[in-house]
């Protein structure tokens, strides 16, 4: 390919194609740079689709079908049932149980926790504690132990007989209940135990947070005369507006999933009062009933959706 | 935006193959025929997975195998319990399984509808050698998948010392005497007459021997009859313990044996392990203290079996070597050895005559039991449909139900789940 000069030819390091009329050559460049991008992103985005999209995407078929375990062989026999199993799902009076415990562990679980999280951090920031490092990590440990050991724990504290929390009941004399084992108790008790799991993890979100309020406006309101109370509503809540969305969106999606606990303390029980959705899926999956189970996953998918939109709303920066 | 693009391209690929291969499923499998196993010794590798001890321990006891067929060579998997079932059900979908597996009783039906099982050659394996109620776990549709292993029962562990106070020296010989004999240990002052699961995983293992001892079917292969009268007097029966107070509803875990043992339950229901696990925390000569009883009459004394089977794969890449080493397992004598070296009960029960096992006063009645021992059908949904089970039980141990309504109850659910054919 010989070329026919062009003008003065600007020095080209050796081994570079000759020029081409100047559009071809910008067609050509804008080629090799997408391949190259692409070259460059192949890695996740071949592992993305293989491990994640099509995952997806089939987890999602199959939630239209009646794939059972007995179909493992042949998987792609089955019949297309439409909503079937989404329909089903709603008059399954378990599923509809675990709907209703898994709202009562959001509705309750995350505003407890929240307000844990944010009485520890504050108190740690105003300086009302002594000894802050300790009570920090203090804090903070639950949330990185293992669930099992807290589990264990916390089976000791709450039973009946000789459990730290019965026992201190009867100094003052009264007679504790069985709280794992009682309809009633069973939920709140896993309850308080997730809040005093997780709220250390928020704790330390806060106190960042906390940290990044300017003091000039905490003098601010000093001088016009405003005590703790009206500077913590008016000055400290509304610059963690950020921070406690974060706060609620991540505890709600946890809190949404709840499984950990009934799954190693209550296994559900007594009478299915702490059966989670999570839970309910997780047996219909060990039951083999793949497609209907994966329905259940996109229902739990949805409220999670709906449960961070609502927040953001309420949240959310105010225009 | 390119990537939600890409997911749009990926599900609509995959909906049309979905559409275009899934014209509905075919009739399922169980027209099976059993083929022969080539004559001679064994040779090959053969890869088998197996579950808790006998995964450990098998590697070990299979090397007499290979004495016996030297040119085979035996590789075990020991897999976890709580990953085997997912393990297996993966390998089956992958098309890539061992040649033999160890299957839990309970997971044939599920497995064997997969068309993923062998159907075990009869010219092989005899029906005869091994406890009915045994063999009637690897049925499905009436053809068998797999050869029982090994087996286990239950019967009634009970204190010799508060029973002869309570009058029954020998144990509870009828469902009037189990009764008597719980309400007598209560009045003696013992907490507990008798311990009954109250509902909550496998308490179905508990209550299907009475309603099977009363005549109740409960399941079979293409039927569903919990709400028969006499499974609703056998519910009633199971309630009774709880209603009168002879047995506690919050027994916490771990409490039954050292409560046994400091004799503040006289008796419950249990399997063979329990023999063993008594010994320990009863120290020595507790051994003398308490005894076993075969299940109590009422029509029949029938019990529970359970255990674990093997199972061949039709995609075994050795399945004639497979079937040979499933057979030699199955042997009187190398049962009897390989309870001598892990304590599973034979499936075989020529191998009971062996003076190990009916030298042993405990097992001598486990022994006997097993000829009257049942276990539910081999169907794929029998897990769910005993989750179910075990949720109403633990109604009607908790909160009072009527034992007709929870008969209704369950058999409405089964019902909604179906056999699974």
């Amino acid at each position: 390919m010989t070329s026919a000069p062009v003008a003065p030819a600007p020095v080209r390091p050796v081994g570079t194609t000759p020029d081409r009329p100047a559009g071809s050559i910008r067609r050509r460049q804008r080629l090799r740079r997408a391949l190259t991008g692409w070259a460059f992103s192949a890695p996740y985005t071949i592992l993305f689709l293989v491990f994640m999209a099509v995952p997806v995407v089939i987890s999602l078929v199959m939630s239209f079908t009646d794939l059972r375990s007995t179909d493992l062989r042949n998987p792609f026999a089955v019949n297309f049932v439409g909503l079937d199993n989404y329909t089903r799902l709603f008059s399954d009076d378990l599923f509809l149980r675990s709907s209703l415990n898994t709202l009562v562990f959001v509705v309750i679980g995350v505003p407890l926790t929240i307000v844990l999280a944010l009485a520890a951090a504050t108190a740690l920031n105003s300086g009302l504690l002594r000894f802050r490092g300790l009570f920090r990590v203090g804090f903070y440990l639950p949330v990185v132990t293992s669930i099992v050991a807290v589990a264990v724990v916390w089976r000791f504290l709450l039973d009946p007989e000789v459990g730290l929390v019965n026992n201190l009941l009867r100094v003052v004399g009264v007679d504790g209940p069985n709280w794992l084992f009682d309809t009633k108790l069973a939920l709140p008790s896993l309850i308080v135990m997730a809040a005093w799991r997780n709220f250390g993890f928020l704790m330390v979100v806060f106190l960042a947070g906390l940290q990044a309020v300017p003091a000039d406006l905490y003098e601010a309101a000093t001088l016009d005369g405003a005590n703790r109370w009206q500077q913590f509503r008016n000055v400290t809540l509304p610059m963690l507006r950020p921070t406690l969305l974060f706060g609620g969106v991540v505890t709600g999606i946890g809190y949404l999933q709840f499984f950990e606990e009934p799954f190693v303390m209550t296994q559900g029980g007594p009478l299915s009062s702490t059966l989670s959705v999570s839970y309910h899926i997780y047996n219909q999956f060990g039951f083999g009933n793949y497609g209907y189970a994966a329905a259940g996953s996109y229902v739990l998918f949805v409220a999670i959706v709906a449960l961070s939109v609502i927040q953001f709303r309420f949240l959310g920066e105010r225009k | 935006m390119r990537r939600s693009r890409f997911a749009a391209v990926a599900a609509v690929a995959l909906t049309a193959s979905l559409a275009l291969a899934g014209c509905g499923r075919d009739s399922g499998g169980g027209q099976d025929e059993a083929k022969t196993v080539a004559e001679g010794k064994a040779s090959g590798e053969i890869t088998v997975w197996a579950m808790g001890t006998e995964g450990e321990k098998l590697a070990e006891f299979a090397k007499e195998f290979s004495v016996e067929n030297p040119d085979a060579k035996v590789n075990v998997t020991p897999v976890p319990w709580d990953a085997a079932h997912q393990k297996i059900a993966s390998a089956i979908a992958a098309k890539q399984t061992p040649d033999v597996s160890m299957i839990g009783t309970t997971w044939q039906g599920e497995f064997a509808k997969t068309g993923a099982l062998d159907p075990t050659p009869p010219d092989l394996i005899k029906k005869d050698d091994f406890f009915p109620g045994a063999w009637d776990t690897t049925i499905v549709d009436d053809t068998s998948y797999g050869v029982p292993w090994y087996v286990e029962t239950r019967g009634i562990f009970y204190r010799k010392d508060l029973a002869t106070a309570a009058g029954f020296p020998d144990g509870p010989k009828t469902w009037d005497d189990l009764t008597a004999m719980a309400t007598k240990m209560k009045a003696n002052g013992v907490r507990e007459g008798f311990h009954l699961q109250p509902g909550k995983t496998g308490s179905w293992q508990s209550v299907m021997p009475f309603a099977w001892s009363n005549g109740a079917e409960g399941v079979t292969a293409d039927k569903l009859s919990f709400d028969s009268p006499e499974m609703t007097e056998a519910l009633a029966y199971y309630q009774s313990f709880f209603k009168s107070g002879l047995s506690a509803k919050d027994l916490p875990d771990g409490a039954l044996e050292p409560d046994f043992v400091s004799g503040k339950i006289g008796a419950f229901i249990s399997g063979p392990w329990h023999i063993g696990l008594l010994e320990e925390k009863g120290g020595a000569g507790f051994d003398q203290k308490f005894a076993v009883a075969p299940m109590p009459t009422k029509k029949t004394g029938t019990s529970f079996i359970g255990g674990s089977n093997l199972a061949v794969f039709k995609d075994a890449k050795n399945r004639d070597a497979g079937w040979k080493f499933v057979q030699w397992l199955s042997k009187p004598d190398v049962q009897v050895k390989w309870y001598q070296a892990v304590k599973d009960l034979p499936a075989v029960q020529s191998a009971w005559d062996d003076s190990t096992l009916s030298g042993d006063p405990f097992l001598k009645v486990f022994g006997k039991q097993l000829e009257d021992a049942k276990a539910p059908p081999a169907i794929p949904t029998w897990e769910q449909i005993a989750a179910s089970f075990d949720l109403e039980v633990e109604k009607l141990c908790k909160s009072n139900v009527d034992a007709a309504t929870t008969a209704k109850t369950i058999q409405q659910k089964a019902t909604a789940i179906g056999t699974g054919s």
